[in-house]
């Protein structure tokens, strides 16, 4: 496998005012194939939407190499898109004008942005909500936006961090499957972090998991479930012994600081 | 901003718009009263006022002394409409009028650029935040005498005072809105590649707006007190305070009332624009909240 998303010793330390400085990452490493689905899971805490937040380039590392399809990452750029876990709309713009918001700043006139932000508003199935504001949306059709808005600068990279954790248990089964049918219809590479372990063996090729702070990659589990997915692939055999298996690695890691 | 409460289930979102409750069952619908009370006893109260204003020289015998210092409400529309009739008013309004604005349009430039940096930049908000609050603290009277020396007897002074007066509600709102802005927008347009200049204009400034509107119902407070404060105390020999200040020298009493009445009706017609400009732009928000 070639690496497309690719880090290596990663090492990011925290210096909050008035505080001991914490280690965030630790010497972080991952390799990510082209059109790959891979997870990230871990305790609470161990850095890994940290490292969404520095692979999106938002925070710099303070050592370590980031490369994207053997690009290096030092900033934000267009090949990654993030949807973020709080969905992150602008209240203030129409679900329309929130989709449209990365490639206004790309530079794309108005009248090129127009079909390109339909064409995924309809994908996410919000076809007929172009004018609504977010206020006037459920949490799942908010994280639709995020989706859409993240999709729409046509990005290499797809970067999830918890999008559904903020959504109810059903909306969240529907936009999970909603999810791997938009994975395979636009083939983007998905680096997602969830810490729900159901949600990462149903969604992904790999799932890496994670150690308390300071956060290194502690293995790397294999999910060869066939796809297309289905729900009532949840309920096999297989499926439960890869969620027992990702647990197993996971539960040594949930303990020390309690609630996990 | 931070909508948690959506987990509102919604598993089917494409099948209907969001639906607003219908309430239970029957609609009631409201008569023309029940709809109109407030506005009708509102107004209803001011013309009472006005009328028994009007009616007291008619029943009551006032002193001679007394009759000197008084004035009805006709007297003053048919003064104020005189005035502008004959157009000798003209010159005091249109003074106080450019003061005014000139005074609370710079202000706004000043204080929105500065809001910003000062909301955003650590450095500038250590450095400028105690002169600003000193400045704030202190009343504006106060710098009269210095800036007629620097500005001289005439508009630029009241410019001035106008000025001092709307710029610091202004620039403290402003900046207090920036601070609160939404690191997670943030970060959101960041990741798009957006720059410093885009940050603000798509997220800092608009969500900051509800503090900069609070910001400019105060400071349009503050500019019209200005006026009045630089016009009664020296700053100019024209404008509207200048004539009240004349006419009640004379005891002309209708006169004092015509100019009340016209900072009065500024002080209305701007927070009515204001009011507009909130409506407007808050078309985006949940009903509930739609009052900043």
């Amino acid at each position: 496998m070639v690496a497309y998303i690719e880090a290596k010793n990663v090492n990011l330390i925290f210096t909050p005012p008035n505080r001991m400085p914490v280690t965030a990452l630790k010497d972080f490493n991952i390799s990510v194939g082209e059109g790959e689905f891979v997870s990230i899971v871990g305790p609470s805490g161990c850095g890994k939407s940290t490292f969404l937040n520095v692979l999106l380039g938002l925070i710099p590392p303070h050592s370590g190499e980031m490369a994207i399809n053997g690009k290096r990452v030092s900033g934000p750029g267009q090949d990654r898109a993030m949807v973020f876990q709080e969905f992150g709309l602008l209240p203030w713009r129409t679900v329309l004008n929130n989709v449209e918001l990365g490639l206004e700043l790309k530079g794309v006139a108005t009248s090129e942005r127009r079909p390109v932000s339909q064409k995924f508003i309809e994908m996410v199935g919000l076809a007929g909500f172009e004018g609504h504001y977010p206020h006037e949306l459920s949490g799942g059709m908010k994280q639709r936006v995020g989706l859409a808005r993240a999709l729409a600068t046509d990005p290499d990279v797809l970067l999830m961090d918890e999008p559904f954790a903020a959504l109810d248990a059903q909306t969240r089964d529907i936009m999970q499957a909603e999810l791997l049918r938009i994975w395979q219809e636009a083939k983007k590479t998905v680096l997602f972090v969830t810490h729900q372990i159901e949600e990462a063996v149903y969604l992904s090729d790999r799932v890496i998991v994670m150690t308390k702070r300071p956060g290194r990659a502690k293995k790397i589990i294999d999910i060869p479930l066939p796809r297309p997915r289905d729900y009532e692939m949840r309920v096999t055999q297989e499926f439960n012994d890869l969620k027992l298996q990702l647990w197993n690695e996971l539960k040594d890691e949930l303990t020390v600081h309690g609630n996990g | 901003m931070n909508d948690t409460t959506s987990t509102a289930v919604s598993p089917v979102p494409a099948s209907a718009a969001p639906v607003r409750d219908e309430g239970l069952g029957e609609i009631t619908r409201r008569t023309f009263w029940e709809a109109n009370e407030r506005h009708a006893l509102g107004i209803g109260f001011i013309v009472f006022v006005l009328l028994l204003w009007e009616v007291i020289p008619h029943i009551l015998t006032l002193s001679r002394g007394m009759d000197l210092f008084f004035t009805t409400p006709t007297q003053v529309a048919m003064t104020l409409y005189n005035m502008f009739a004959s157009g000798e008013i003209w010159p005091a309004f249109k003074f106080s009028a450019v003061a005014f604005s000139v005074g609370l349009g710079l202000s706004i430039v000043a204080a929105l650029p500065l809001g910003v940096i000062i909301g955003r930049s650590h450095t500038m908000n250590a450095m400028l935040d105690p002169f600003i609050t000193a400045f704030n603290a202190t009343p504006r009277l106060v710098f009269l005498p210095i800036i007629l020396v620097w500005f001289g007897i005439g508009m630029w002074s009241v410019v001035v005072v106008v000025f001092i007066g709307a710029v610091f509600p202004l620039l403290i709102n402003t900046y207090a809105g920036v601070r609160n802005a939404d690191r997670l927008l943030i970060n959101v347009v960041r990741s798009f590649g957006a720059s410093e200049w885009q940050i603000n204009k798509l997220v800092i400034l608009p969500n900051s707006m509800p503090f900069i509107i609070a910001g400019l119902r105060l400071a349009i407070g503050r500019a019209i007190l200005g006026i009045v404060v630089a016009e009664f105390f020296g700053g100019s020999s024209e404008g509207i305070g200048v004539m009240m200040n004349d006419a009640a020298g004379k005891f002309q009493v209708d006169i004092v009332f015509a100019g009340l009445v016209i900072f009065m009706a500024l002080s209305l017609v701007m927070v009515g624009g204001v009011k507009v400009l909130e409506a407007r732009l808050s078309r985006w928000r949940p009903e509930n909240v739609k009052s900043f």
